[in-house]
């Protein structure tokens, strides 16, 4: 198990101005395999998801993480994404002035010379760009448009998406990714979602609630409070927590 | 000195040295009558209020001798690459070995002071005389004082230019000081556009001290867009006084990326209805450079629309000011005024003083102001980072699409599109590692 597993985590402790968050995260996560972390408002969920995707201001103070075999935590965040870790992110910021093509293909073109392999081919990847819109609704215009500027909240989220398929990452972080959005844009992102699923892909889902799991089932439940995890099981114990709320977690307070 | 005591202004040699040069008693007349106004002006100091937050004892202090005629060539890598037809002045006076004067358009006359007749001379004379109110504005005066060449752009009424008129002025003698003087006269129903590029030609310190008077008439549309890419160790004080009249369109805009220390002041005059007057910029800094632009606009008539936007990145410990005024007089009713300036700091050391000033005597107007100073934002430039976007890449990124925004107020589309590279050029060189 441990040589399989594709990310690490271990005795993860981190601080936000001064202030810790995250008390002792232990976590492994195999390729291929789709783990939700659940957890109370202040759980340290974000917190975790920041620290993964390297976040300035996210000090980690004791533990490690390893992510393919490599200590992910010297590494910077553009060079974390070109490792294949990819954030959704639960508020995607809107930036004015960057089209939202440009912003694609610099991205991609990033991964392209991380690699070592030539940057791609404009025509080909406004393309294959298009098609991957085109199955999560998005047209022509949302991406000309300056990245996210004037999308609803569905649309940032379906935005995030099409990203993460264009950029194929092979660990997915979706935080709060049901968070603003109605019920037929929950359906469309989860679709999303589910078509990127596949053994080479792992993923990380944090959520409050129960019924974006209704949509992308998990291997895995985590339940996140206080900094630690508190337990963990199957998918059903999604379906205890949306039955008991967090109650059972408040009291154990360190 | 105790107060009251006359002192005399510094390069008040200069204009002695203008007067004694020239080359016909007419300019040495009119020479020597600006000198004496610009000693009674007297040089800015910090208790004058255009002039609070530009300090000019760096150039006070600066030993320049007034300029030659010189051999020079145009730095091709440093002005915008717009197909045109090109005048170009070398020191302040008309190169015409280097200009395209006898294939000016259609429509298109060019007059200048150094092989002026009679008539035009008395027509300069007027002209000169005719808008710049030299009243608290003694670089004009001193301009005015060493001036040994004008230039004046006639475009006749009703006469429509393709391509744009690139006016370019070199800076091509070290530690020299000169006086450009340009006149740019849009006629009635005429549509053009001139771009003036300010840069040096091998000098690196010297004085550049211009004075651009344009007027546009009666349903003209002119768009009037500058460079300043002096080089690093040059001062460059710049007037433009713009008077448009009835239902004409003026588009101004400047790039201020060089220069020590640069100036661009704007006033601007509307005497009839139906005018939209855009005066918008963009100014990009580094290292100690300290960028100025100052702009009045005088709402002298009912029923016109200005529109300023001016944008400034600023890095290193370099410094901003803006100062923009709007004068709406009491009979300017139904004007619609709109000022932005927007300032981003790259560093904690840089700085921006900005000063917005509305004066409305009218009561049926539209104004609205605004500042901001800001840093990228950290949140961008994560979003940017997480995306695997380096660091360096995001920076120029964010401050490209934050710089452009300024440039897209330029109507004419190939000059936007030279500008814009030309302040991309400014980001890779200045916004790299540590750089900023």
């Amino acid at each position: 198990m441990l040589d399989m597993s594709l990310l690490k985590i271990e005795n993860l402790h981190a601080e936000v101005g001064g202030k810790e968050i995250l008390k002792g995260i232990d976590l492994e996560i195999g390729a291929g395999e789709i783990h939700a972390i659940m957890g109370p408002n202040g759980s340290g969920k974000s917190t975790l998801s920041y620290v993964l995707a390297g976040r300035d201001g996210y000090e980690v103070t004791e533990g490690s993480v390893t992510f393919q075999g490599r200590n992910l935590l010297e590494l910077e965040a553009d060079e974390r994404a070109n490792e294949g870790i990819f954030l959704a992110f639960q508020y995607p910021v809107e930036i004015p002035g960057v089209a939202g093509m440009t912003f694609l293909r610099e991205s991609y073109n990033a991964k392209l010379r991380y690699r070592g392999e030539p940057e791609a081919d404009a025509m080909r990847f406004l393309k294959m760009v298009r098609a991957k819109a085109k199955t999560l609704n998005m047209n022509d215009d949302m991406l000309k448009r300056p990245v996210n500027v004037g999308f609803s909240g569905g649309e940032k989220k379906r935005n995030e998406i099409l990203q993460m398929a264009v950029l194929e990452p092979s660990l997915a972080i979706l935080d709060e990714t049901d968070s603003g959005l109605d019920i037929d844009a929950l359906k469309l992102v989860s679709e999303g979602v589910n078509a990127l699923r596949s053994e080479g892909r792992s993923m990380l889902i944090i959520t409050h609630y129960q019924r974006l799991l209704n949509h992308i089932q998990p291997d895995y439940v985590h339940v996140l409070a206080h900094g630690r995890i508190q337990r963990s099981g199957g998918k059903e114990l999604a379906l205890e927590l949306e039955a008991n709320g967090y109650a059972d977690f408040a009291e154990e307070a360190a | 000195m105790p107060d009251g005591l006359a002192k005399t202004p510094p390069f008040a040699d200069l204009a002695t040295a203008a007067r004694k040069r020239a080359g016909h008693a007419w300019l040495a007349d009119f020479n020597a009558r600006a000198g004496a106004r610009y000693a009674e002006a007297g040089w800015p100091h910090a208790r004058t209020e255009s002039w609070k937050y530009t300090n000019l004892n760096a150039l006070a202090a600066g030993t320049f001798a007034l300029a030659a005629a010189e051999k020079a060539s145009v730095p091709e890598d440093r002005v915008p690459n717009i197909e045109g037809l090109r005048i170009v002045l070398v020191n302040g006076m008309l190169a015409p070995d280097l200009s395209d004067l006898d294939r000016l358009p259609d429509g298109v006359s060019l007059t200048r002071l150094s092989n002026a007749g009679m008539n035009e001379r008395e027509m300069l004379e007027r002209l000169l005389a005719e808008h710049t109110s030299t009243d608290g504005l003694p670089l004009a005066a001193l301009n005015a004082a060493t001036l040994s060449d004008v230039v004046v752009l006639d475009i006749a009424a009703g006469a429509a230019l393709e391509a744009p008129l690139h006016i370019i002025s070199l800076g091509a003698t070290e530690k020299a000081a000169f006086a450009p003087r340009l006149l740019i006269r849009a006629g009635a129903d005429s549509y053009a556009d001139v771009v003036e590029s300010h840069v040096s030609a091998g000098a690196e310190v010297y004085f550049s001290n211009l004075v651009t008077q344009v007027s546009v008439a009666r349903g003209a549309q002119l768009g009037h867009y500058r460079l300043q890419n002096e080089a690093g160790g040059a001062f460059h004080i710049a007037l433009t006084s713009a008077e448009v009249a009835e239902g004409a369109v003026y588009d101004n805009f400047v790039l201020s990326l060089g220069a020590r220390l640069a100036r661009n002041e704007i006033r601007g005059e509307i005497t009839g209805a139906r005018v939209e007057y855009r005066i918008n910029g963009a100014y990009m800094a580094s290292g100690s450079q300290h960028l100025d632009n100052t702009t009045f606009i005088d709402h002298a008539a009912a029923g016109s629309r200005s529109r300023e936007v001016y944008k400034g990145v600023l890095a290193g410990s370099s410094r901003g000011v803006f100062q923009g005024k709007i004068l709406v007089r009491p009979d300017a009713q139904q004007t619609d005024g709109y000022q932005m300036n927007r300032a981003m700091l790259m560093s904690d050391r840089a700085e921006i003083d900005s000063k917005p000033e509305l004066e409305i005597y009218a009561d049926d107007v539209r104004c609205s102001h605004g500042a901001t100073v800001g840093e990228l934002e950290a949140d961008h430039l994560f979003y940017l980072q997480a995306r695997g976007i380096d660091r360096d890449t995001a920076r120029r990124l964010l401050v490209s699409a934050y710089i452009d925004e300024a440039i897209d107020e330029i109507q004419a589309e190939p000059v936007r599109e030279a500008m814009k590279r030309l302040a991309s050029g400014w980001l890779a060189r200045n916004l790299s590692g540590d750089a900023a």
